[in-house]
C-alpha cells in the first residue's frame, strides 16, 4: 500500500463536528460528561483529548483591524512519517505502539500497551493520553480496521466540505499546495503543516489558512526530545518481563530530574 | 429550491441570508465549497457572526428582522447604477406590465387599506387592460405606470444612508454586497439565494422571501444553473411534508384547501382556477380541476362520483386560520379537547411555549407519537407544573426513527428519493404508517357501530394497503402517482390526468414518480445529463416531471439560446425540434410560451398582487423592536393578527431594550429530542446558552461562563454566557442597540436539559402565512444571582 495521508484543509472547514462524532462512533468511544463549553473563542467541548476522545475540533476567535476570524482546526495525532512513540515505546520484543505492516497507521496494540506513558513523553506533539485505569495509551487509529478493509478513516468518510480528504500522500501534498495557490490568491496567509515538520513530515497534512501564530496550542517547530536514545539506553538492562509503567515511570522521572539540572546549570 | 444541492456548486456568487447553512445544512457547504474552488465569492448576510460567516468573502450584518430594508437598498443601487438585466426583465418578467392609475403608495401604505379589519381591498392592485383583456406593456420599461418604474419609485426611498440607519449595516458594507452579488446580472453568471427561517420567521416572513427572489430576476438568476431562489429546508422531509398538503391553507401539490364560500365543487373550481386571455401564456393552473377530481378520486374512490361531486362535500371547509398559533390559541380557550403530536414537540418548538404548555393543559386527551417522551409528551411532568391538577389523558405511541421505515423523503431540492429500512425499530415502536392506518380502522369501526355527525369521509375513504401486519408502502406511493382507472395502470404523467373521474392521483405534482416502468424514486444511476451540470436525472426523481431546475426556459433567451452557454441548462435544438438538457418548463418551441408557466401571466411577477401585505416588499418593524419605523409611520406590518388575550404581553423598549434572536445550531436539531438523548451529540453542547457582545456583558457585568436571566415580557430563562466578539451591537441613527442570540433546541426531559428559548418568543405570525416571528423580540438580560 502506497503511503497513505489525510488532508485537513482547515479553510474548508464549517467545524461541524462530524469528524470528532464519527471518530467516537467508528472507534466506540463514549461521550464526555461536559459543562458550557471548555475553551472561549467557540463551542469546544470536551477540554482536550482523552482516552475517550481521539480527534477534537478547536475553535479561535481572533479580531484585528475590525476584522474578525473565526478559525478551526482539529487537535488529533499527526501520524509522523517516523513516529518517535514507536521508539520510544518499551515493551519488547513486539511494541504496543506499533505501525500497521499493511496500511502504515500508528497504533496502539491494547494487548501489549503497559501505559507507561514513554509515548506521551516523547511525542512531539503530545497527544497520546494515557487511560490510568485501564493502564493504555490511547490516541487516533488512523482507522488501521478501516483502511485494513479498503475503507476511507471514518473521519474523512463524514467531513462534508472535503475538508478532510484521504488519500496517497503524494497526491494528499499535491492538493495542499493548490490550496495553497488558491488562498494567496484570495489574501489569506496560508501554511501547510505536516509535509516537513520533524524532517520526514507527518501523513496528516494541515493546509491552516493563516500564519502558525493564531494556533498558538501547535508547536511552530515540533522536534523529538534529544533525550530519546539515553532512555532507550536505560531501559535496555530490564528485558521485557519485568517492565511495569512503573519501572519506566522511574527511568522518565530520572531523565527529567537530569535534564532540570543541566538546564539549571545552563 | 427552485434548483437543487448539487447546483449550488454552478454559482458565480453565493448569497446566504436568512441562513446559516454551514451550520444547519452542512451538506449545503459541499456545493458552496465546490462552487468557491471555482473562484465563487461567498456572501454572509446574518445579525450574528456564525460559521457561514467564517468561511465568507463578506460578512454583512443587520438588525434582525431588516431583511427588506437591506435588500430594497440594494436594489436601489442596482436599478439606479444600472447593473440589473434590462433583457430578462423584458422577457421573463412582469416589469414591463401596466399598473392601473388608481394603485398607490403612501406613508407605509399601499391603497385599499381598512385599518379596521387591518386588510386590504385588493381592487386597485391590477394591471391595465387592453379590449382582448390582455395587460397593457412597455417594453422600454420607461412608462410611468410599468411595474418597473413603480417598483424604481418605491425602492427611491431606500438610500444607502436610510437602510444602513434601518439595519445597522455600514453604507460601504452594503454597496459591496450590492456590487459583488450585482456582477451577477452579466448575462452568463448566475448567483444562487440560500434562505432559511431567518428570513421566514417575522412578521415580514413571506415578504421576505419575495424581495429575494425580486433581486434574483432584477439580475436574471432564475431559472439558470448556479442560480435561482432555494430554501434550505429546516428538516430532510419538510419538503415532503408542504408538498403533501401537511399546512391548512393547502391539500396535495398545493391545491388550495377549500374554504366556506367554496359550497360546491363548481365553487371550489370557479374561485381557484384562473383564466388568462394571452395564449402564449401557458397558465399551467388552468389544470386546477383535472388534479382536484383525481385526489378526490383517490381519496374516495368508487365512492366518488360526477353526481355527488367527487365527494367534494366530505372535505372540510375553512372559516378561518388554522395555523400553529391559532390552533393553540383555540386550545387554550378551551376550544380544542384532543391533540395528536406526531414527531413534534410544540412544548420547545412553539412561540411563547410558557402559554403553549398551558393550552396543553385544557387538552381531554393528548396522542404523542416520538422517540422519546418529549416535553410536549410529558408536559405534565414539566417541574413547574402540579400534575395532581392535569386532567389530560397522555397517549405515548412509541414511533420508528426514519431510519427504521421504508418510505420515500423529498429533500429541499424537490428530489424524492426511496430509501430503505436499514433496521428494525425497538420494543414496540412502530411506523408512523402502521400507526396512522391502526388509528384509521378503530375510528372507522366505531363509527361503522355508531354513525355519529358526518361519517361518510370516514366511512366512504378508499383505504387498499394490503393485508399485511405492516401496510404496504408501495401502495400508498403508487396512490399518490395515480391511476388510469379504466385499465387499472399507474399513470405515466400529470398532462394526462382527467376531471371526468376517470384518473386518481394522490399528489398531482408527483404524479410520474411511480409508474408502471417502477419506483423513480429508487433509481440510483449516476450518469449525468449531457449538459454535465450535475443534474444527475436518473438519481430519484423530481418533482414536477423531474425537471431538476424549474423556470428554466428563463434560462434562454426567446430564440432558445442558454443565456450562460458553458453551464446551458436546456437549449434548442432547431434541426430536431426540441429542447435538450434539463425537462423543459413546457416542450413549446422558445418564443411560442412565455418561461414562468406557473404564473396566470407567464412572467415571473415584480408586482405581487396576491400578497395580504402590498405587491412591493415594505420595512416594516417587528411586533417588538427598540427603534421607531424610519420608513413609514406603519411601525409593524399593517396586515398582521394581533392577538389579544391572556398571556399575549407585548414588551416595551423602556423595559426591554436588548434585541433578541433565536436560532439553531450544528449539535443539535430542532426541539432537542433526536440530539438531546445523543451523548455524542450532548457531550459537545450539554447546556443552554446565551451569545452576547462585550460591550453588552460589560455593561451588564457578566463574565464569559457565568449564568444570565433573559427576561421578555412572556417569561424568562436562565442560560450560561458566551461573550463573544462574534456579536455586535447594531448602530441605528447614530445610536448602539445591542443584540443576544439564543438556541432554542432545549428542554425539561432528555440527556440535556435547559431553559427553552421560547419561553421569551411572542404568538405572531406573519401576514401571509401565520408563521411565528422567532427571530426577533426585546429582552433584557442580568447577571443572575446564586
Amino acid at each position: 500500500m502506497a503511503e497513505k495521508a489525510i488532508l485537513l484543509d482547515m479553510e474548508k472547514c464549517i467545524a461541524c463536528r462530524a469528524c470528532q462524532v464519527a471518530c467516537k462512533q467508528w472507534n466506540e468511544l463514549p461521550g464526555e460528561k461536559t459543562t458550557f463549553f471548555a475553551a472561549a473563542g467557540g463551542y469546544q467541548n470536551p477540554i482536550g483529548l482523552s482516552p475517550s476522545t481521539y480527534n477534537l475540533i478547536k475553535f479561535y476567535e481572533v479580531e484585528e483591524q475590525n476584522k474578525l476570524r473565526w478559525l478551526f482546526r482539529s487537535h488529533r495525532c499527526m501520524q509522523c512519517v517516523d513516529p518517535a512513540c514507536v521508539k520510544a515505546c518499551p515493551v519488547t520484543p513486539v511494541k504496543a505502539m506499533t505501525r500497521d505492516e499493511n496500511t502504515g497507521a500508528i497504533h496502539v496494540n491494547r494487548e501489549l500497551c503497559i501505559g507507561c506513558g514513554a509515548c506521551r513523553e516523547y511525542c512531539p506533539f503530545t497527544i497520546p493520553v494515557i487511560d490510568t485505569q485501564a493502564e493504555k495509551s490511547t490516541k487516533c487509529t488512523f482507522c488501521f480496521d478501516r483502511l485494513g478493509n479498503g475503507l476511507t478513516p471514518a473521519c474523512a468518510k463524514v467531513c462534508p466540505t472535503n475538508c478532510l480528504v484521504f488519500g496517497d500522500r503524494d497526491q494528499i501534498l499535491e492538493m495542499a499546495h493548490k490550496a495553497v495557490e488558491r488562498l494567496k490568491m484570495k489574501g489569506r496567509h496560508p501554511v501547510i503543516y505536516g509535509e516537513k515538520e520533524l524532517s520526514t513530515g507527518t501523513k496528516k497534512i494541515f493546509v491552516l489558512p493563516e500564519a502558525l501564530d493564531y494556533y498558538p496550542d501547535l508547536p511552530k517547530n515540533p522536534k523529538v526530545s534529544e533525550d530519546l536514545g539515553l532512555f532507550n539506553e536505560l531501559l535496555k538492562p530490564f528485558g521485557t518481563l519485568t517492565l511495569t509503567a512503573a519501572l519506566v515511570g522511574m527511568v522518565l522521572a530520572k531523565i527529567r530530574e537530569v535534564k532540570e539540572k543541566n538546564e539549571v546549570k545552563s | 429550491m427552485t434548483n437543487h444541492w448539487i447546483d449550488i456548486k454552478n454559482a458565480d456568487c453565493v448569497l446566504i441570508i436568512g441562513s446559516n447553512a454551514a451550520e444547519n445544512h452542512p451538506i449545503s457547504f459541499r456545493w458552496v465549497t465546490k462552487a468557491m474552488e471555482n473562484g465563487a465569492k461567498l456572501i454572509s448576510v446574518d445579525p450574528r457572526f456564525t460559521r457561514t460567516s467564517s468561511r465568507a468573502d463578506i460578512y454583512a450584518p443587520i438588525r434582525p428582522g431588516t431583511d427588506i430594508a437591506f435588500i430594497n437598498g440594494v436594489m436601489c443601487y442596482l436599478i439606479e447604477n444600472n447593473l440589473y438585466n434590462k433583457e430578462y426583465l423584458v422577457d421573463h418578467t412582469t416589469a414591463s406590465y401596466l399598473v392601473d392609475p388608481t394603485f398607490g403608495f403612501n406613508d407605509g401604505l399601499f391603497t385599499g387599506y381598512d385599518p379596521t379589519k387591518r386588510m386590504y381591498a385588493k381592487d386597485t392592485w391590477k394591471y391595465q387592460l387592453d379590449e382582448n383583456g390582455i395587460p397593457k406593456k412597455d417594453p422600454t420599461l420607461s412608462d410611468s405606470q410599468c411595474v418597473f418604474q413603480l417598483l424604481r419609485k418605491h425602492l427611491s426611498r431606500y438610500t444607502l444612508e436610510k437602510v444602513s440607519n434601518v439595519t445597522g449595516c455600514p453604507p460601504e458594507l452594503i454597496v459591496e454586497v450590492a456590487k459583488t452579488y450585482g456582477a451577477t446580472g452579466a448575462k452568463d453568471k448566475s448567483g444562487t439565494i440560500l434562505y432559511a427561517m431567518g428570513t421566514t420567521q417575522h412578521t415580514v416572513g413571506t415578504q421576505n422571501v419575495r424581495i429575494y427572489s425580486m433581486l434574483q430576476l432584477l439580475l436574471g438568476n432564475v431559472g439558470m444553473a448556479g442560480g435561482g431562489i432555494n430554501a434550505m429546508r429546516g428538516e430532510s422531509n419538510v419538503q415532503g411534508s408542504t408538498d403533501y398538503g401537511l399546512l391548512f391553507h393547502l391539500l396535495t401539490g398545493y391545491l388550495k384547501t377549500p374554504r366556506v364560500e367554496n359550497q360546491t365543487l363548481a365553487q371550489y373550481l370557479e374561485a381557484t382556477t384562473p383564466k388568462f386571455n394571452d395564449p402564449k401564456s401557458v397558465n399551467w393552473w388552468q389544470n386546477t380541476p383535472k388534479y382536484m377530481v383525481s385526489l378526490l378520486k383517490a381519496y374516495w374512490g368508487d365512492n366518488a362520483q360526477k353526481e355527488n361531486e367527487f365527494c367534494y362535500q366530505n372535505l372540510p371547509k375553512l372559516s378561518a386560520n388554522c395555523d400553529h398559533i391559532a390552533m393553540f390559541e383555540a386550545m387554550y380557550d378551551g376550544k380544542i379537547k384532543g391533540l395528536i403530536a406526531m414527531g413534534q414537540n410544540p412544548a420547545v418548538g412553539g412561540p411563547n411555549v410558557n402559554k403553549e404548555r398551558k393550552a396543553l393543559q385544557k387538552l381531554d386527551w393528548l396522542v404523542a407519537a416520538d422517540l422519546w417522551e418529549t416535553e410536549t409528551a410529558g408536559f405534565w411532568t414539566d417541574p413547574e407544573v402540579d400534575p395532581k391538577k392535569i386532567k389530560t389523558e397522555v397517549f405515548m405511541l412509541p414511533a420508528a426513527a426514519s431510519m427504521e421505515k421504508e418510505g420515500s423523503i423529498t429533500n429541499s431540492g424537490r428530489w424524492m428519493q426511496w430509501r430503505y429500512a436499514a433496521v428494525h425499530p425497538p420494543g414496540d415502536a412502530k411506523s408512523d404508517l402502521w400507526i396512522l392506518d391502526r388509528i384509521y380502522q378503530e375510528v372507522k369501526k366505531l363509527y361503522a357501530a355508531d354513525a355519529g355527525v358526518f361519517p361518510d369521509p370516514i366511512l366512504s375513504l378508499a383505504w387498499n394497503y394490503g393485508t399485511g401486519e405492516e401496510p404496504d408502502v408501495h401502495m400508498v406511493a403508487k396512490e399518490i402517482n395515480g391511476y388510469d382507472l379504466a385499465t387499472g395502470k399507474l399513470m405515466a404523467k400529470f398532462a394526462d390526468l382527467k376531471d371526468d373521474g376517470t384518473t386518481s392521483s394522490g399528489n398531482w405534482i408527483f404524479c410520474a414518480s411511480y409508474t408502471e416502468d417502477g419506483n423513480m424514486a429508487a433509481r440510483r444511476d449516476l450518469t449525468d445529463a449531457p449538459n454535465n451540470i450535475g443534474l444527475f436525472p436518473k438519481w430519484s426523481w423530481c418533482w414536477p416531471v423531474n425537471r431538476r431546475i424549474i423556470y428554466n426556459r428563463a434560462s434562454c433567451d426567446l430564440q432558445g439560446n442558454p443565456y450562460a452557454p458553458q453551464k446551458w441548462v436546456i437549449k434548442w435544438n432547431a434541426e430536431e425540434k426540441k429542447w435538450t438538457g434539463d425537462v423543459p418548463d413546457g416542450a413549446a418551441p422558445p418564443g411560442a410560451a412565455y418561461s414562468f408557466i406557473m404564473r396566470t401571466e407567464g412572467h415571473a411577477r415584480l408586482f405581487g398582487f396576491g400578497l395580504a401585505d402590498g405587491p412591493f416588499p415594505e420595512h416594516y418593524e417587528p411586533l417588538e423592536s427598540p427603534v421607531k419605523n424610519l420608513m413609514s409611520s406603519q411601525q409593524n406590518n399593517p396586515t398582521i393578527k394581533i392577538w389579544a388575550g391572556e398571556m399575549n404581553m407585548v414588551g416595551t423598549p423602556d423595559k426591554f431594550p436588548i434585541i433578541a434572536t433565536t436560532y439553531r445550531v450544528t449539535e443539535h436539531w430542532q426541539a432537542g429530542q433526536m440530539t438531546r438523548n445523543n451523548p455524542w451529540l450532548v457531550e459537545l453542547m450539554p447546556d443552554m446558552f446565551v451569545e452576547m457582545s462585550n460591550s453588552l456583558a460589560k455593561a451588564k457585568g457578566v463574565k464569559h461562563g457565568d449564568k444570565v436571566r433573559v427576561s421578555t415580557a412572556r417569561g424568562h430563562i436562565v442560560a450560561y454566557a458566551v461573550v463573544t466578539n462574534r456579536f455586535k451591537p447594531f448602530k441605528l441613527n447614530g445610536k448602539a442597540y445591542e443584540q443576544i442570540g439564543l438556541p432554542w433546541h432545549f428542554g425539561f426531559k432528555g440527556l440535556a436539559k435547559g431553559d427553552s428559548a421560547n419561553s421569551l418568543t411572542p404568538h405572531v405570525g406573519d401576514a401571509n402565512t401565520n408563521i411565528p416571528e422567532y427571530k426577533a423580540f426585546l429582552c433584557d438580560v442580568v447577571k443572575e444571582v446564586g
